[in-house]
C-alpha cells in the first residue's frame, strides 16, 4: 500500500480548550492538518494553542483555526464542507457542571444540540462513509451511580443540566451510528486535569489557590464539597485515547480512566504537600477547615495554624455527584491503553506550573504593579 | 376530593399540546373532575380541533397560543393561567418523522421541558407538572418488561430526545424539590390517533377495504412486538400522577405485548376480511433503527396509584374499527 500522500485532516472543536490544546499537539505530531474551531470573543481565548498558531499569510500552514459555534447550523455546515476532514473531535461544550445550573438552556444548546448539529452536517454533506466522529463523553453521566466502578455498561443517572445535555448527546452518537452506519463514538472519559485545565475547575482552583497561598497572594481557599470522591486522570494520556479511538476497524465507546479515586480533600493535601506545606482538616460540613501543621521549607508566607482552606455553600450543587471511579478494562483489553502519568505526578506538575505563574505575580506586585486573583 | 374552597375556585390545569390525542382525552377527563382547563397549541387559532369536538368538549377549554420551545412564552403563559397542574403533552410525537426533523424533535421535546421547568422555578409557586414520557425510551426491552428502574436505550431521535426530557424532570425534582414527574408510557391509541399512526394507518385502511376499496395496504416490519393501551385510562394515569404529594415517576402499559401482525390481523378480522389479501411488506417503510420488542411491567401504577387498564390490545383494534366504520 502506498503512503498517502495527502496529510489526515481533523478537525476539532473546542480547540482553545485544554483538551483541544492537548489533542492539536498530537496530531500535529503525528502529521496531520489540524483545523480548530473557536468562539468568536471579544477578549483573546487562545492561550492554550498560543504555541501552536501559524499566521493565515504563512503557506503549507498545518493548523488553521475558524470561528464557529456549535449553535449555529449553517456555520459548521460550511465549515465542514470547507475542510473535508477524515476525522471530527467533538470537544467543545460549556463544559462546567455548576455553571450548567445557571444556564441550563445554553447548555443543552451547546452539549445536546451541537453535537446533533455536527451529526447533521456528516449527513448532509454526505460524509456519513468518509469522516469519522469522536463525541467527548464524560463520567458524570454516570452522576447518582448505579454500580461501583462504573464500566462502559453501567446504566447511567444524570445529575446536572450538564450532565443531561451530555447524555443526549452520547445517546444521539449512538443513534446515528446505529442509523445510518457512521463511524461515530463516545469516550466517557472521567476527570482529566493537567496545568491547562480551566481556573474555576475544583482541581486548578487548588492548585492556583496553594501555590498563591504559599507565596503570600491569597489567604485562604473556599471549596464545596470535600468529600467528593473523583478519578482524576492527566489529559495528555486521554487524549491519546480519543485518537485512538478514531483508528478501529469498527466504531466502539470506550470508558477512560485510571481506576483510582481520591477526595477533595486528599487533593488539597497532595498539592499542599507539594510546596512543603502539612495541612490537616478538622471539624465537620460547612465548619470543617483545612489548618496548617507544619512547613517543611523557608520562605513560605503561611505559618503552623492558619487556617488556609475553608468550605463556603455557595460552591455546593443543587444535586451533587458524590462518587465517580471509571473501570478502562475495556480499552485495556481491546486497545492496549493504560494511563501513564500517576496522580501524584499530575498533582506535581499542576502545583509546580502555577507556582511559576504565582511567582512571576509576586514580582509583578513587588515591582509596584496590581496583580489580580481572578476569582469566580 | 371536593371541599368547599376547592368548589369555590375551580382547579386549574393547562394542557400544553391540547390539539393532539391525549390532550383531548385529558381536558374531558380534567373538565368531569371540575378543573378549570387552559389548553396550550402553538397557534391556537389554527390548531384542528376535532378531537375536543368528538369528546364534546370544544368551547369549554380555554385555548391559548404558546411555543414551548420559547421561553417568554411559557413563562408570560403560566404567569397569565395560573394554573395548579401542568400537563406536558406537547411535541413533535412520531418517531417515524424524528428522523427527518430530529433539531425540531429535540427542542420542541427536551427544550420544551426544560422551559417549562424554568418558567415554574421562576413564578415560584406550587405547580405540580406531568411530562409525558415515552416507552420509546427503553428501545428494545427483549423478553424483560421493563419497569421504572430500567436503564434507557433510546433508538430515535425522538427516544433520545424523550429521555433527555426524562432525565431533566428527575434533575429539577432532586436539586429544586419540584413536583414533577414523568410518565413512561407505552403506546397508547384511540380514534383520535391521526392516520399517520400505523394503528390508525391499519384501521382506516380495513375499513376502506370492507367499504369496497380495491387498495393494498404498505407495512414495513410486521414482526416488532408492542404494548397497545387505550388511550382515555392513560390520561386517568396522568391525572392521578399529580395527586400523591411525593412526585414519582411510573410506567405505564397494560403489561401485554403482541406483534404488530396480531393487530393487523384482528382489525382486518373485525370486518370479515383476511389481512394476508390486502397487505404487502414496503422495506421504504422501515426505520433506520428500530425496536424490535417494547413489553411493559407497569405494577408499580397498579400498586401505588391504583391504576389498572380495563381494555387489552383487542379491546382497543374493536374500539378504533368501529369508529372507522361509523366514519
Amino acid at each position: 500500500m502506498n503512503p498517502p500522500t495527502h496529510p489526515r485532516i481533523a478537525l476539532v472543536t473546542g480547540v482553545t480548550g485544554q483538551d483541544g490544546a492537548y489533542l492539536s499537539e498530537l496530531l500535529l505530531a503525528k502529521g496531520y492538518e489540524v483545523h480548530g474551531i473557536k468562539r468568536r470573543a471579544s477578549l483573546f481565548n487562545t492561550q492554550r494553542i498560543d504555541h501552536l498558531y501559524q499566521d493565515p499569510h504563512e503557506t503549507g500552514r498545518r493548523f488553521v483555526l475558524h470561528h464557529g459555534d456549535l449553535t449555529d447550523s449553517s456555520n459548521l455546515i460550511r465549515i465542514v464542507q470547507q475542510v473535508q476532514p477524515d476525522e471530527i473531535y467533538n470537544l467543545a461544550a460549556q463544559s462546567h457542571v455548576a455553571v450548567s445550573f445557571e444556564e441550563p438552556e445554553y447548555t443543552a444548546n451547546a452539549d445536546g444540540l451541537g453535537t446533533l448539529r455536527l451529526l447533521e452536517a456528516i449527513r448532509i454533506l454526505g460524509l456519513e462513509k468518509k469522516t469519522r466522529f469522536y463525541q467527548a463523553s464524560t463520567s458524570e453521566l454516570y452522576g447518582l451511580v448505579q454500580e461501583v466502578p462504573q464500566k462502559e455498561t453501567t446504566p447511567f443517572y444524570p445529575r446536572s443540566p450538564y450532565a443531561v445535555a451530555k447524555l443526549y448527546a452520547y445517546w444521539i452518537t449512538v443513534n446515528y451510528r446505529e442509523a445510518y452506519g457512521m463511524y461515530a463514538c463516545n469516550g466517557i472519559l472521567f476527570n482529566h486535569e493537567s496545568p491547562l485545565r480551566g481556573e474555576t475547575f475544583v482541581t486548578r482552583k487548588i492548585t492556583r489557590a496553594v501555590a498563591r497561598i504559599a507565596l503570600g497572594l491569597q489567604d485562604c481557599l473556599y471549596l464545596g464539597n470535600l468529600s467528593a470522591l473523583r478519578d482524576w486522570g492527566h489529559a495528555r494520556d486521554y487524549v491519546e485515547m480519543q485518537w485512538l479511538m478514531l483508528q478501529q476497524p469498527a466504531p466502539e465507546d470506550f470508558v477512560i480512566a485510571t481506576g483510582v479515586q481520591v477526595s477533595v480533600r486528599r487533593f488539597v493535601e497532595l498539592a499542599c504537600a507539594e510546596l512543603g506545606i502539612t495541612v490537616a482538616f478538622g471539624g465537620e460540613g460547612v465548619e470543617e477547615v483545612g489548618t496548617v501543621v507544619a512547613v517543611a521549607r523557608d520562605g513560605l508566607r503561611c505559618k503552623p495554624g492558619d487556617v488556609i482552606v475553608r468550605v463556603d455553600p455557595r460552591y455546593f450543587r443543587p444535586t451533587e455527584v458524590e462518587t465517580l471511579l471509571g473501570d478502562a478494562s475495556k480499552a485495556r483489553e481491546r486497545l492496549g491503553w493504560t494511563p501513564k502519568i500517576t496522580l501524584a505526578e499530575l498533582v506535581r506538575e499542576m502545583v509546580h506550573s502555577d507556582h511559576a505563574a504565582a511567582r512571576r505575580d509576586s514580582l509583578v506586585k513587588d515591582a509596584g504593579f496590581q496583580t489580580y486573583d481572578h476569582h469566580e | 376530593m371536593t371541599t368547599t374552597s376547592e368548589a369555590a375556585a375551580p382547579r386549574r390545569a393547562l394542557i400544553c399540546g391540547v390539539g393532539g390525542q391525549d390532550g383531548a382525552y385529558l381536558a374531558a377527563l380534567l373538565l368531569s373532575k371540575g378543573y378549570a382547563v387552559t389548553g396550550s397549541s402553538r397557534d391556537a387559532a389554527s390548531m384542528p380541533r376535532r378531537g375536543l369536538q368528538s369528546l364534546g368538549v370544544d368551547g369549554r377549554v380555554e385555548l391559548v397560543s404558546m411555543a414551548p420551545s420559547d421561553f417568554r412564552s411559557v413563562l408570560q403563559t403560566i404567569t397569565r393561567t395560573r394554573p395548579d397542574e401542568i400537563y406536558n403533552l406537547a411535541g413533535q410525537s412520531s418517531v417515524g418523522l424524528s428522523f427527518e426533523l430530529p433539531v425540531e424533535t429535540i427542542e420542541s421535546i427536551a427544550i420544551g421541558v426544560l422551559n417549562l421547568l424554568e418558567a415554574v422555578r421562576f413564578v415560584e409557586r406550587p405547580i405540580r407538572l406531568y411530562n409525558a414520557g415515552s416507552s420509546e425510551c427503553f428501545g428494545d426491552t427483549g423478553e424483560l418488561p421493563a419497569n421504572e428502574s430500567t436503564p434507557f436505550r433510546p433508538r430515535s431521535p425522538y427516544a433520545v430526545a424523550k429521555a433527555c426530557a426524562h432525565n431533566l424532570v428527575a434533575n429539577y425534582r432532586e436539586a429544586y424539590r419540584m413536583h414533577a414527574c414523568t410518565g413512561i408510557l407505552f403506546n397508547h391509541e384511540s380514534p383520535l390517533r391521526p392516520e399517520r399512526f400505523v394503528t390508525q394507518k391499519i384501521v382506516r385502511a380495513a375499513a376502506r377495504i370492507a367499504a369496497g376499496s380495491d387498495e393494498t395496504l404498505a407495512l414495513g416490519n410486521l414482526d416488532i412486538e408492542r404494548d397497545w393501551g387505550w388511550a382515555p385510562e392513560y390520561v386517568e394515569a396522568m391525572w392521578r400522577m399529580l395527586q400523591p404529594d411525593a412526585p414519582e415517576d411510573f410506567v405505564i402499559g397494560t403489561g401485554r405485548s403482541v406483534p404488530l401482525e396480531h393487530f393487523v390481523e384482528r382489525a382486518f378480522g373485525h370486518f370479515g376480511l383476511d389481512w394476508r389479501r390486502h397487505v404487502r411488506r414496503d422495506p421504504a417503510l422501515l426505520r433506520p433503527s428500530d425496536i424490535r420488542r417494547g413489553a411493559a411491567d407497569p405494577s408499580r401504577a397498579r400498586e401505588r396509584l391504583g391504576w389498572r387498564p380495563r381494555h387489552g390490545v383487542d379491546e382497543v383494534v374493536a374500539a378504533m374499527c368501529e369508529a372507522a366504520r361509523a366514519g
